[in-house]
């Protein structure tokens, strides 16, 4: 047992959890042979099992996490790469295990948590890749996700969250139910934000090549409306799950953002200090 | 600057479509990739009116590419006016075409008419040349003054006119009139020493009733030079009310079926309540009140109680004019078709022949059949029949009286049922040895090798009539020794013997069945193919008995058809007491409107002449209808020299579209260089 981090399972360790009452069939190895001693009832004593920390990044590669760069600023997909990249990083010095899955329609990329000498260059090469991806669904890759990661812990979702939703609700509570600990993090431009495109031009979609002559003055008003709405559909499906949600624009520095994201308490879990170093538990 | 097809001018409206197509030209060239539109509405931005139309030059080539086309269609001309000609008298040919029609009777337009014409005679100087002609259904010339000598001449026309007295009762043929007139302006060949015609003019005096027949001008073309002045008369009508007989709406029903007749009444109409009236021969008149809102016809039924009594002449009241209020009317009397059985069936036997003969015909409102039957071994003289069926022998003096009924154009149908019916047989057709030999079968014949261009079964030639496979023939004979020639036979047995066979002999006809439509030889009888075939059999006579007996003021009436196609020695009473009669030989062409009568050698027949149906419609035609039909209505006076500068300007006017045509081809052909330099510099679109 070397983790840092609390683990879901209950199991063999020195951190006590709770009595409850033997029932035939319990293992009578946890049996508290002291209280039984003193009061002849027997009692079994649980303990939380403590391990290494699992933590898959979901990381969408599709065409639309390809906007920005040039004059633009950093590329959605660059920037997204490199928190996942940093976090990685930063979970394997604490040798924790961790794992990454890129996805745009369907899962592209699965590569499941370990905690192994050169588990962090495997990623690290597969996040160098470029997306090759066209649309996103995240519907039907997180479905899939959700069977392929197997043991609970945390995972980290990095999308651009630009799709319809209608799906994502139920795909997320997959994960809820596997009792997986789900952070997402919304990577979005500046000009997704704020539509601040000035001339007249052909507008077309990354993902579907479709292309509409729109004048952005007209339609920013229109723009902002749906994507607020959008917004407000995706906090509100987070907020259902107890999913913790960041939205952040590229033009943040990352490192903040990372800190940001490092500070922020997990939504059901418990946080417990380690009375050995004090630090907190992700 | 005129145009001839100035319509054609609003092609130029074409414009807006470059126009339109250079400002959406004006794309935007760059493009935005952008992570997803989603948020973004599909609906294009509206025309931006700052925007600016690109490619100038094309713009302008092609806006003046579609210009010019929309000038050349509309043909482009100059007028040019020479004041030399202006100064000069012309000589002039008036041509005046008067309308006699039956409805010019109307009011006081007779005397109008006359009056234009003689305004028309006072506008004509010393050399001009005149025509008077009168139209109705027919065109007659009246007058002609070759050169105008003034009063002299006048009054030479005025005689002619006076002739004329009143209009007739014909219909109206403007258009036949008018292509007359245009044809002999255009034959009439100049004299040597004449003085060229400057001007050629047509004056109409009529009423331009919508009834006026204007067919024969469509598609006219006319001759350059002429105009044609319309001179209306009758502006002022009080509109018409017309009646017309129609066919009846129940032909076949045997009584009860009443004469059915159209009253209408035009649009115009000063009452939309009429009277309806029936004068008998007796002197009695019968009336109803019909109401017919103006503009609307209604279909009247002879009432009832009025078809027993014999009308002559119906007739309406309560419109502004009387000329077309009378209708003759000679009633369809019903005729008798004669069919004569010979044979002894009884009539109630219902194992004869006879028995389904005479259930076959049935009376109807115009036709009786009248089935007789007498025994072949009658002495009695043989009585006049439309048809003689044969069912058995018969004796040699009714054979003989049979035989030279057929010559003399009898139709003899015989039902061979016996072999004793074979000398018959063999007389008639002029053949020894005839023998007629019953064919023992246990199994039925059908029919086949049926010919159904043959008159008699023409009227099974429809496939879906065709079908003969369902009639059966339990017994049959086989009728052999028949001459080879004279004789079809219609249709075989599938045994291959001849099973109908028809002959002419003389006039008359000869038909001959093999086997009979009695319950024991075959299943004809009770079959659909029977009562077809019968009438097919008796269709000359049919066709002869029912014609109608109403014809129309100025069409021939055949005489010969009252009286079985034969002509000659046919005298017509015309209408009127003191009328003298008037002998026919075969067409006689009816003036007025009445009841006449055609008498023959022991016959007599009443027919009914009246205003033909389209005289009524006395409202006046639009005036635009004559320049659909291509009327010269305002083109300038026409001379020799008018003619030639008419030619000329032709000439002219062909110029110019040719020039305009060559400036388009020249102006595409810059607009296309352009536009291929265009494309070749143009940046390639970044996608």
């Amino acid at each position: 047992m070397s983790g840092l981090h609390r683990s879901p399972r209950t199991g063999f360790s020195t951190e006590f959890t709770e009595y409850r009452e033997y029932s035939p069939g319990d293992d009578v190895r946890f049996l508290d042979w002291k209280v039984m001693a003193r009061t002849d009832r027997e009692f079994i004593k649980k303990f939380e099992d403590e391990t290494n920390l699992r933590c898959v990044f979901l990381v969408d590669f599709s065409k639309s996490m390809e906007f920005g760069g040039d004059d633009a600023g950093v590329k959605k997909s660059d920037y997204a790469r490199t928190f996942a990249a940093s976090l990685a990083w930063f979970l394997t010095q604490q040798r924790d295990a961790v794992g990454l899955a890129t996805f745009d329609r369907d899962v592209r990329e699965f590569i499941p948590p370990r905690y192994r000498r050169d588990q962090l260059k495997t990623i690290l090469g597969r996040l160098e890749t470029q997306p090759a991806g066209n649309a996103t669904d995240l519907s039907q890759a997180l479905e899939k996700l959700a069977s392929l990661v197997g043991k609970r812990g945390m995972i980290v979702l990095v999308s651009d969250f630009l799709s319809p939703l209608d799906e994502l609700e139920r795909c997320l509570s997959l994960f809820a139910a596997a009792g997986h600990d789900v952070r997402a993090v919304q990577v979005l431009h500046p000009r997704e934000v704020n539509f601040n495109f000035e001339d007249t031009a052909i507008f077309e979609d990354m993902e579907s090549g479709q292309n509409i002559i729109l004048d952005p003055g007209m339609a920013r008003e229109s723009y902002q409306q749906k994507y607020n709405a959008h917004n407000a559909a995706l906090d509100a499906i987070f907020s259902a799950q107890g999913i913790p949600g960041f939205r952040v624009t590229t033009a943040e520095p990352l490192e903040r953002v990372l800190q940001r994201f490092l500070e922020e308490r997990p939504a059901r879990a418990v946080v417990r200090q380690r009375r050995s170093n004090g630090r907190s538990a992700a | 600057m005129s145009f001839l097809t100035p319509l054609y001018l609003l092609g130029a409206l074409g414009l807006a479509i470059p126009i339109i197509l250079h400002l959406l030209h004006d794309r935007p060239k760059n493009k935005q990739a952008f992570s997803s539109l989603m948020f973004l509405d599909k609906t294009k931005p509206p025309v931006d009116r700052k925007r600016r139309p690109t490619h100038l030059l094309l713009l302008l080539l092609r806006c003046i590419a579609l210009l010019l086309l929309a000038f050349v269609f509309a043909r482009p001309f100059v007028t040019v006016d020479d004041p030399a000609d202006a100064a000069r008298r012309d000589r002039q040919w008036v041509t005046v075409l008067l309308d006699r029609s039956a409805s010019m009777q109307r009011g006081d337009l007779w005397q109008q008419a006359k009056a234009k014409v003689q305004t028309a005679l006072g506008q004509l100087g010393p050399g001009d040349r005149f025509t008077l002609i009168a139209y109705d259904d027919s065109t007659a010339s009246l007058a002609e003054v070759k050169s105008w000598l003034g009063n002299a001449s006048e009054a030479e026309v005025n005689t002619q006119l006076e002739r004329l007295a009143k209009p007739g009762f014909g219909g109206s043929n403007l258009g036949q009139a008018l292509v007359f007139v245009g044809e002999a302006i255009q034959e009439a060949e100049p004299e040597a020493d004449e003085q060229p015609l400057a001007r050629r003019e047509i004056i109409v005096i009529s009423d331009l009733q919508k009834g006026s027949h204007l067919g024969a001008v469509q598609g006219y073309e006319w001759p350059t030079g002429i105009r044609v002045t319309l001179e209306q008369l009758g502006e002022d009508d009080q509109g018409n009310a017309g009646i017309e007989q129609v066919a009846s709406r129940m032909p076949w029903a045997t009584a009860g079926a009443a004469p059915s007749f159209r009253i209408s009444n035009s649009a115009n109409g000063i009452s939309d309540e009429l009277e309806f009236l029936a004068h008998t021969t007796a002197g009695e008149t019968l009336s109803q009140k019909v109401h017919v809102p103006p503009g609307r016809s209604r279909i009247v039924e002879l009432p009832g109680e009025w078809v027993g009594k014999s009308v002559e002449r119906l007739a309406i009241r309560g419109d502004a004019a009387e000329f077309d209020n009378q209708f003759h009317f000679a009633q369809n009397r019903q005729q008798t078709v004669r069919i004569v059985y010979i044979g002894e069936d009884k009539p109630n036997d219902a194992e004869g022949s006879l028995f389904y003969l005479a259930s076959a015909f049935q009376q109807s409102s115009t036709l009786d059949f009248q089935v007789e039957a007498i025994s072949g071994k009658s002495t009695d003289p043989l009585p006049e029949a439309d048809l003689f069926v044969i069912g058995d022998a018969v004796n040699d003096s009714l054979a003989q009286a049979l035989g030279q009924a057929i010559e003399g154009g009898a139709t003899a149908l015989m039902v061979v049922q016996s072999s004793s019916q074979a000398a018959n047989l063999g007389q008639w057709l002029g053949a020894d040895g005839v023998v007629v030999r019953d064919i023992a079968s246990s199994d039925y014949a059908l029919l086949e090798d049926l010919k159904l261009d043959h008159e008699i079964l023409k009227v099974f030639g429809d496939t879906r009539f065709s079908d003969f496979t369902n009639l059966h023939f339990w017994k049959h004979r086989e009728l052999q020794n028949l001459p080879d020639e004279g004789i079809d036979v219609l249709a075989r047995f599938d045994s291959g013997a001849p099973a109908w066979l028809a002959a002419r002999r003389g006039d008359g006809r000869l038909l001959m069945m093999a086997s009979g439509w009695t319950p024991a030889d075959s299943q004809l009888a009770l079959s659909t193919k029977f009562i077809p075939l019968l009438y097919s059999i008796l269709k000359p006579v049919l066709k002869r008995k029912t014609q109608s007996r109403q014809f129309v003021v100025g069409r021939e009436v055949d005489v010969t058809r009252f009286n079985n196609g034969q002509g000659g020695g046919v005298t017509v009473m015309p209408p009127g007491d003191g009328a003298a009669a008037i002998p026919v030989d075969t067409v006689f062409t009816p003036a007025a409107p009445g009841l006449y009568t055609a008498k023959g050698s022991g016959w007599s027949e009443t027919f009914a002449v009246n205003l033909t149906a389209a005289e009524s419609r006395t409202e006046p035609i639009v005036m635009d209808q004559f320049k659909r039909f291509g009327l010269p209505m305002s083109s300038p006076a026409a001379s020799p020299l008018a003619v030639e500068a008419a030619k000329k300007k032709e000439t002219h006017r062909r110029e110019y579209w040719q020039w305009a045509l060559a400036a388009v081809l020249l102006f595409v052909t810059l607009e296309t260089v352009l536009a291929a330099k265009g494309s070749r510099t143009a940046e390639p679109v970044m996608t």
